[in-house]
């Protein structure tokens, strides 16, 4: 096959039903196979891969928020952010990340609403200077090409939108989907991130001030490194761009979710077994 | 004008390319294991020898993924070239501590085989459940993975002389300072994983030549030897560290110099711009 004829295509926006339901056997068998591996610890295994899983599906779910825009943004020819769903996600991942980090010990709720305060505030950081440099700098106004109308403030879109392009800058109904993607985010990285910190603490014995260094230093590269994951696939989900909530890509998210229930079982399991095995 | 072209577009096939890096690689870190475990305390040579067949084994590694990027980008995945290496080293990462637990001897070979089964796990998600219908992806994401995966125990082994789990995990001066806690195999992560995609992000486009976007793949994989080397001055002894650090620098220039030559080579006319005393006269 071609590299053209290998293009997706109208079907490209389907849901698998076949496929679907294998990945999540799939991830059924993962955390059975975390039950039945980790022996003593298993109930607790299971426990963090759930948690795992949860927060894989949430930042599966908030990718599809966040306004990426790619190449054609950075000329100013297609509405959202100019760069790439990896740089971005991380971005906002990692900001969640530290947010929730730091609360690690005072408790699950706080270290979750730190995270996802810390995942949310970064894109709002992102979307006003985006929209700062695109109205100041490149002197075009903000209008969404895919949708008539703002679907929150009603504000009508096509007489801002420049000839042969798709739209450009960034539109309310944008803006808002990029703070709820990072707040969704930082959420799910900051649950992996605990999730794992809890179970490493459990094999690995917290020294006296509460946490073991090594465990934090595992669970925050696994962290990193599942958010990635889950990120990169949900950016393959949409083809690389999407303009927010309003954008008919956006109906593809129960894919997204399917595939990072899927794909944080096999990582989840990896990353308990670290620990606990051998 | 004519330009010469010493190799053509995609020269040497993916699989010679791929299996002569992958053996490459396993060899030399096989060396570094080997040169570790006969250390002793405050010898020089055998830890200098297992930080550079390290870094050598993470450069041929990377040999090879670059040219698994160049089979699967060019289909177009939507996501520019980075995501394929976020995600290569996202999935490798995991394998390779997983594989640190083993048997020494057994790292690299485990290390390969948890990261082919979690990339072909995560290239049949992204082919049938996300339906991308790219007919390399399914093994593309497997290669990469595993591709994350040995350079990460490339650039561990140019860092702390060593790939076992405990020689990672605990710390020369510090016991809570080690590679793993000080959150050292991050900055690993993040070297490897743009070494991998810049190449060819960077020489992508109608004048791609797979020598020279080859070479790039080098020179990005001794600028990371570079910094591996600096860090590993708080893991190994001085002089190996120096050692390391100086080859990586060698290694570097040379390849950067060939780069330039080779662009020079493919560019359609060279200008070599004057300082402005030239404009006064």
């Amino acid at each position: 096959m071609s590299a053209i004829a290998a293009k997706p295509g109208a079907a490209a926006g389907a849901f698998q039903p076949v496929a679907s339901l294998i990945a999540i056997f799939f991830a059924i068998i993962f955390i059975g196979t975390a039950y039945w591996l980790l022996g003593s610890f298993g109930c607790l295994a299971v426990e963090a891969l759930i948690g795992i899983i949860i927060g894989a599906a949430l930042i599966a779910f908030g990718v599809h928020f966040v306004p990426v825009g790619g190449a054609p943004a950075a000329m100013g020819q297609s509405p959202g952010i100019a760069t790439g769903v990896a740089m971005l996600a991380t971005g906002a991942g990692l900001a969640g990340l530290f947010g929730g980090a730091w609360a690690a010990h005072i408790g699950l709720w706080v270290a979750l609403a730190g995270g996802a305060i810390g995942g949310g505030l970064m894109m709002a950081i992102t979307c006003l200077m985006v929209n700062i440099s695109y109205v100041y700098g490149m002197g075009i106004p903000a209008a969404s090409g895919k949708v008539e109308k703002d679907p929150i403030t009603g504000d009508s879109q096509p007489e801002y939108k420049s000839q042969g392009t798709e739209g450009h800058g960034l539109p309310f109904i944008s803006y808002v989907g990029g703070v709820f993607g990072g707040l969704l985010g930082g959420l799910g990285g900051t649950l992996i991130y605990i999730e794992l910190l809890n179970f490493y603490n459990v094999i690995l014995l917290p020294t006296s001030e509460g946490t073991n260094a090594l465990a934090v230093g595992l669970a925050g590269i696994f962290a990193i490194g599942m958010f990635l994951v889950i990120a990169v696939l949900s950016a393959y989900n949409i083809t690389g761009t999407i303009e927010g909530p309003h954008d008919p890509k956006f109906k593809r998210f129960p894919r997204a979710i399917v595939a990072a229930i899927c794909a944080s079982g096999i990582c989840g399991l990896v990353a308990l077994l670290v620990v606990a095995i051998f | 004008m004519s330009v010469k072209v010493e190799v053509s577009h995609d020269g040497v096939p993916h699989n010679t390319v791929m299996m002569k890096n992958g053996i490459l690689a396993l060899f030399f870190l096989y060396i570094a294991i080997a040169a570790a475990s006969v250390a002793g305390d405050g010898s020089w040579s055998y830890p200098a020898i297992a930080c550079v067949s390290g870094g050598i084994a993470a450069v041929f590694t990377l040999r090879w993924g670059n040219s698994t990027i160049k089979k699967l980008c060019s289909y177009g995945i939507g996501t520019g070239v980075p995501s394929a290496g976020m995600l290569a080293f996202g999935s490798g990462v995991i394998a390779m501590l997983f594989a640190t637990k083993v048997n020494p001897f057994l790292v690299p070979i485990a290390g390969l085989l948890v990261a082919l089964i979690v990339g072909l796990i995560l290239g049949w998600i992204s082919n049938s459940v996300l339906n991308m219908k790219i007919p390399v992806m399914t093994r593309s994401i497997a290669e990469l993975a595993a591709v994350g995966c040995l350079t990460l125990m490339g650039l561990t082994a140019v860092a702390t002389g060593d790939i076992g789990y405990d020689q990672i995990t605990t710390g020369l001066t510090d016991p809570y300072a080690s590679y793993i806690s000080a959150g050292i195999i991050a900055v690993a992560f993040i070297l490897g994983a743009i070494a991998l995609q810049h190449p060819f992000n960077a020489c992508l486009g109608p004048g791609e030549k797979q020598d020279r976007t080859d070479l790039l793949a080098i020179e990005c994989g001794f600028l990371s030897m570079i910094v591996m080397a600096v860090i590993s001055f708080a893991f190994v002894s001085q002089i190996a560290a120096w050692i390391s650090f100086v080859i990586a620098l060698i290694g570097w220039f040379v390849t950067y110099r060939q780069f330039f030559a080779l662009s020079k080579r493919d560019a359609a006319a060279w200008l070599d711009a004057k300082p402005f005393s030239d404009a006064e006269e």
